[in-house]
């Protein structure tokens, strides 16, 4: 059996609470506390919750970008924390994540080109034409027209933007992609052209998500594996399939009372 | 071909024919619409339509690279759109509130988000600051935030996206504004505080009559708590009406295409969603004629030349689509 691209066991994250004029440390919250979850290549696990349940946490601490308080990060079946500089650098190349907001990922001075090879340089992969071919290959997978490649941001709708992110974010030929409210912010009709990017990317490519997302009908829509988060806790974790037909949970419950209806 | 509110009569709010450029390019062109009290209007359209650009022209809050360039403002039967600044400042403290589109960066990052919301009550509160600080904490309540004494007195990076979001809405919603326009304020949050969220606007809109803009991409959100929706594309108002009529039977083929495009809780999963093909145009190159013709599947030659104006199709539901007959039957 393959074994999961990222494994995450019982994790924690805890930030301190100060108070007082000494700044004292007075309490915790417990943004992140006891989460465990296998993300298996070419699947997608999507994490559900509450607004401040610990998702976007739980997403950065899987990306080494958040310091766990506790817990384990494996990756490709390593620890995170046993792994060498260049293990880690390694790590790096494999995992990728995607905001909301396109408009603050990407600089407003680099043309597109230049955005989606920049972690090319970065790693120092390839020479200046290498890399400039490479954007372009990137620019056609997803979906933008050559005439793209010397544009700059803002010279780009919001759900064109965000095409550039998801783009530069399959630069380095990533695993997995973690998408952080990656399409929350686009209107419908744009969510759907990149809702089907991304299925499309997954089937060619065997790209494997963390779908972080509060829209239970995309979530249904993209989700092989879903995991409710409330306060922190994974409150109920199984098929999507189940949780839409045998919810268990009573938030879970509640949230699927709560989707408005069309 | 005007967007009429359910009492006319006497709208809170109403714009008329509002155009809003930037740098000679009409972004907004030629706008009409009414707001009743007590009434939700939602205003729905795909990214760049100039949709936040409408809200902001009729609060007069427009960016530097932004001028009204025509049209009538008015706000409770007087003429807002040629007040001084003066005058338009003192309105917006006391009548009008706008939750922005951009919580985080609407927030400033070095004040205390309770300390933000107590600002928002200003100085027309003559109370104690022990009672200012009871109402923030009573609003991050109503807002859905546990805790208030410990939030109010956090930073906004300390805060999830969602609860930025949620402070923005307290700060609007605490004086009790008689027009709220609203631009995707449930865009960051969950369903359920959604839900929250949404219900505290229409106990706001029950207690104090107040109208509502709402700007949304989520067709839920509309169904549930817009009594009316206008469907915008290009810097145009397409289609507008009742909700319960534009979603049962849309009249425009931007409209019905949008509705397709939405993942169902029944459909079928991990396949491609019908998408509209193409993007909006940019604004420097509008088509002619009809701006949604080279999309449409529906266009013939007169929609290349000649524009269709916004005209009623059945009392209280206006369209701009020369072929608005045919949706029912080929787009479905
Ligand atoms: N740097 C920080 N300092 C203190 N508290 C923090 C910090 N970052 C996050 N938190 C807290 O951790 C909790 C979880 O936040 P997180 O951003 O993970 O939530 P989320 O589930 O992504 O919410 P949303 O749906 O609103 O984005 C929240 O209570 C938040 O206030
Ligand atoms: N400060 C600005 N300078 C120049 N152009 C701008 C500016 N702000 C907006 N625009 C342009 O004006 C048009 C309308 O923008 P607006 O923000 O109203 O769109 P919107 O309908 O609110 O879109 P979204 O759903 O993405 O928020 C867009 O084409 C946009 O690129
Ligand atoms: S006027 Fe023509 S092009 Fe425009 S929406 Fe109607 S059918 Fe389509
Ligand atoms: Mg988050
Ligand atoms: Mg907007």
């Amino acid at each position: 059996m393959t074994p999961p691209i990222v494994s995450v066991r019982d994790l924690k994250v805890h930030f301190p609470i100060r108070s007082g004029l000494l700044g004292r440390v007075t309490d915790h919250v417990r943004a992140v506390d006891g989460v465990s979850f296998d993300l298996m290549p070419g699947k997608t696990v999507a994490i559900v919750g509450e607004s401040g349940s610990g998702k976007s946490t739980t997403g950065y601490a899987v990306m080494g970008m958040q310091e766990p308080t506790a817990g384990q990060i494996l990756i490709d079946g390593r620890d995170r924390t046993q792994m060498s500089a260049n293990e880690r650098m390694a790590t790096m190349r494999r995992l990728q994540i995607v905001f909301q907001d396109p408009a603050s990922a990407l600089n407003p001075r680099m043309s597109a080109a230049e955005s989606i090879s920049e972690p090319l340089q970065i790693h120092r992969i390839g020479t200046a034409r290498d890399r400039r071919e490479r954007a372009m290959e990137l620019l056609d997978l997803v979906g933008l027209p050559h005439s793209a490649a010397g544009k700059l941001p803002r010279e780009f709708s919001g759900g064109q933007k965000q095409r550039i992110v998801i783009a530069r974010a399959l630069a380095l030929e990533p695993q997995a992609v973690i998408c952080d409210e990656a399409v929350s912010a686009l209107d419908v009709s744009i969510q759907s052209q990149i809702l089907n990017l991304l299925l499309d990317l997954q089937s060619r490519l065997g790209l494997a998500y963390i779908f972080i997302s509060h829209d239970l009908s995309v979530v249904r829509h993209i989700a092989d594996h879903i995991l409710v988060m409330q306060a922190g806790k994974v409150v109920e974790q199984a098929a999507t399939d189940e949780i839409f037909n045998a919810p268990k949970d009573t938030y879970t419950r509640q949230l699927l009372e709560a989707v408005p209806k069309l | 071909m005007i967007v009429e509110g359910r009492g006319t009569a006497d709208p809170v709010l109403s714009c008329t024919d509002l155009r809003i450029e930037i740098g000679g390019n009409p972004v907004v062109d030629g706008t009409t619409l009414a707001i009743a009290a007590g009434e939700t209007l939602a205003l729905v359209g795909e990214s760049g339509c100039g949709k936040s650009m409408t809200a902001l022209g009729l609060i007069r809050l427009l960016p530097d690279a932004a001028r009204q360039s025509g049209g009538q403002i008015t706000l409770e039967g007087a003429r807002i759109d040629k007040l001084s600044e003066r005058q338009m400042n003192r309105l917006r403290g006391d009548r009008l509130a706008m939750i922005f589109q951009e919580p985080v960066a609407s927030l400033d990052p070095l004040m205390p988000v309770g300390r933000q919301i107590a600002e928002a009550l200003g100085r027309a509160s003559e109370t104690s600051s022990t009672d200012v600080d009871a109402r923030v904490q009573d609003m991050l309540v109503r807002v859905g935030i546990d805790r208030p004494e410990v939030r109010a007195r956090q930073y906004p990076f300390q805060l999830s996206g969602g609860m930025c979001q949620r402070v923005m809405i307290a700060m609007a919603m605490i004086r009790r504004p008689m027009l709220l326009i609203a631009d995707e304020p449930t865009t960051a949050l969950d369903v359920t505080i959604q839900k929250q969220i949404l219900d505290l606007m229409s106990d706001l809109r029950r207690e104090t009559g107040s109208a509502v803009l709402l700007i949304t991409h989520d067709m839920g959100v509309v169904s549930e708590s817009a009594d009316r929706v206008a469907v915008m594309y290009a810097g145009r108002i397409v289609e507008a009406g009742a909700v319960t009529q534009v979603f049962a039977e849309p009249r425009h083929p931007y409209t019905a295409m949008l509705l397709r495009t939405i993942p169902r809780l029944d459909g079928p999963r991990k396949v491609a969603l019908p998408a509209i093909s193409g993007a909006v145009p940019d604004i420097r190159d509008w088509p002619q004629g009809c701006r949604f013709h080279p999309r449409c599947p529906l266009a013939t030659d007169r929609c290349r030349i000649e524009a269709p104006p916004l005209a009623q199709v059945e009392p209280g539901h206006d369209t701009a689509c020369w072929h608005h007959d045919r949706i029912a039957t080929e787009l479905t």
